[in-house]
């Protein structure tokens, strides 16, 4: 079986955001990634929760790159995690079908 | 006087939608699992403020444009716009709550809550006591200038970091969910008037939009009790701020009203929503606009103390003193 060597970044952040992250990972020139609704959770800021009144979900956005793009998305998540919140954890993976990440 | 504003407070306690709001929170408080999806409690929201603006505008094209109107406008944004900086000042010197987040909350007290109008609307309608159309249009307005009202603290603050200004920022300030549907349902009310009525009209009032409101205050009971037992970090002095600044707040709207030359009903309704604090549409801009304020301390205000206290004593409280008032 054929597989590469490429970077796996799992973003977590607020919904608000995911219209910038996205946006910043087409730049950083990932080829694709997916977006998951997050339910409800606890962190730094306490425990948030999805509900359909005063709160909003925080989302995860799983994408697959090489070094490059990863490195360009991790640059702009260090400036961005300066102000909101969030977190953002990088793993090296094998993928087949290297081509296409 | 004493006696019928206690029999109307009392009336009050024991209408469906406070009955459904305290199961909620019981349910919630004893953590039953009884739950509203958030896309079910979405659709409900959408449905109360389509309803609510559709059935303004109804009512406005009917009574026709007015200086009524604008006056109350005119109050509503000074309010709205002005309630924050007393607000802030208030937060940071009694509650001790750090700049950012005393920013964050002085902006949920100046802006309004959409469900505290429906309950206040229909408390009044069962008190047989009429209000303009054009309130839905007052609350409407009232949703987004204490947002720049908290941007202009923050602004004025800068030295700290936090406080960021982007287009996110202002398409959620100008173009929240809520105030386009609320606004729009209103225009298209007043444009469709009676005939648009007579086509809606089982579907914007009456028995459905009672069950509307009951099912989604039932939710409120469960998030409120939920974010309440959540709220740890809470000082005594922040929970009397959320219970006696909408009394404080409401007290000023009612003199305003009435030099205003405002009716009964829609003094009444003035001063709800004055003393109403926001639950959706601000928390969803300070998510943006002040990243570091503690939504743990301005939500559980807002949405666990401020609201249910305006549901269960506000309403007929205020409408009491504004009969006294408004002569």
């Amino acid at each position: 079986m054929q597989v590469v060597d490429r970077k796996k970044l799992d973003i977590f952040i607020e919904s608000h955001a995911l219209e910038r992250v996205e946006e910043m990972l087409g730049r950083a020139g990932f080829k694709g990634w997916s977006v998951f609704e997050g339910v409800e959770g606890s962190g730094a800021h306490g425990a948030w929760r999805q509900t359909g009144i005063g709160e909003s979900g925080a989302c995860l956005v799983v994408t697959i790159g090489g070094d490059e793009a990863s490195e360009k998305a991790l640059e702009w998540l260090s400036d961005y995690f300066k102000t909101y919140p969030g977190v953002v954890s990088v793993s090296d993976v094998s993928v087949m079908r290297g081509e296409r990440f | 006087m004493i006696e019928t504003a206690l029999a109307a407070a009392g009336a009050n306690l024991l209408a469906p939608a406070i009955l459904f709001f305290a199961l909620g929170a019981l349910a919630g408080w004893a953590k039953s699992d009884l739950n509203i999806p958030d896309q079910a409690a979405k659709t409900l929201a959408l449905y109360l403020m389509f309803s609510i603006g559709f059935k303004g505008g109804v009512e406005a094209n009917a009574s026709g444009f007015s200086s009524d109107l604008l006056a109350a406008g005119g109050l509503g944004l000074a309010f709205s716009f002005l309630a924050p900086f007393a607000a802030y000042v208030v937060l940071r010197s009694t509650c001790r709550i750090e700049w950012v987040t005393a920013a964050a909350t002085a902006a949920h007290y100046g802006s309004v809550s959409v469900v505290t109008f429906a309950a206040g609307s229909e408390y009044l309608r069962a008190m047989g006591v009429e209000f303009s159309g054009h309130m839905a249009a007052v609350l409407a307005l009232m949703e987004t200038p204490a947002i720049l009202a908290a941007l202009l603290i923050a602004g004025s603050n800068a030295r700290e970091p936090g406080a960021r200004f982007q287009p996110t920022l202002w398409r959620e300030v100008l173009l929240n969910g809520a105030a386009v549907l609320l606004i729009g349902s209103f225009i298209v009310g007043l444009i469709t008037g009676k005939r648009g009525m007579e086509r809606l009209d089982g579907f914007v009032g009456g028995a459905l939009f009672q069950g509307a409101l009951c099912l989604f205050l039932l939710d409120m009971g469960i998030v409120a009790a939920k974010r309440l037992a959540e709220a740890r970090t809470l000082r005594v002095a922040t929970v009397l701020f959320a219970v006696i600044w909408p009394i404080l707040s409401g007290i000023a709207a009612m003199f305003a009203a009435n030099l205003a030359g405002f009716s009964l009903g829609d003094a009444t309704l003035f001063t709800i929503l004055v003393a109403s604090a926001s639950y959706i549409a601000v928390p969803a801009a300070m998510r943006i606009a002040l990243p570091k304020a503690d939504a743990g301390v301005y939500l559980p205000m807002s949405l666990a103390m401020t609201f249910p206290f305006n549901l269960v004593v506000g309403i007929p409280l205020y409408h009491a003193a504004v009969q006294w008032i408004v002569r």
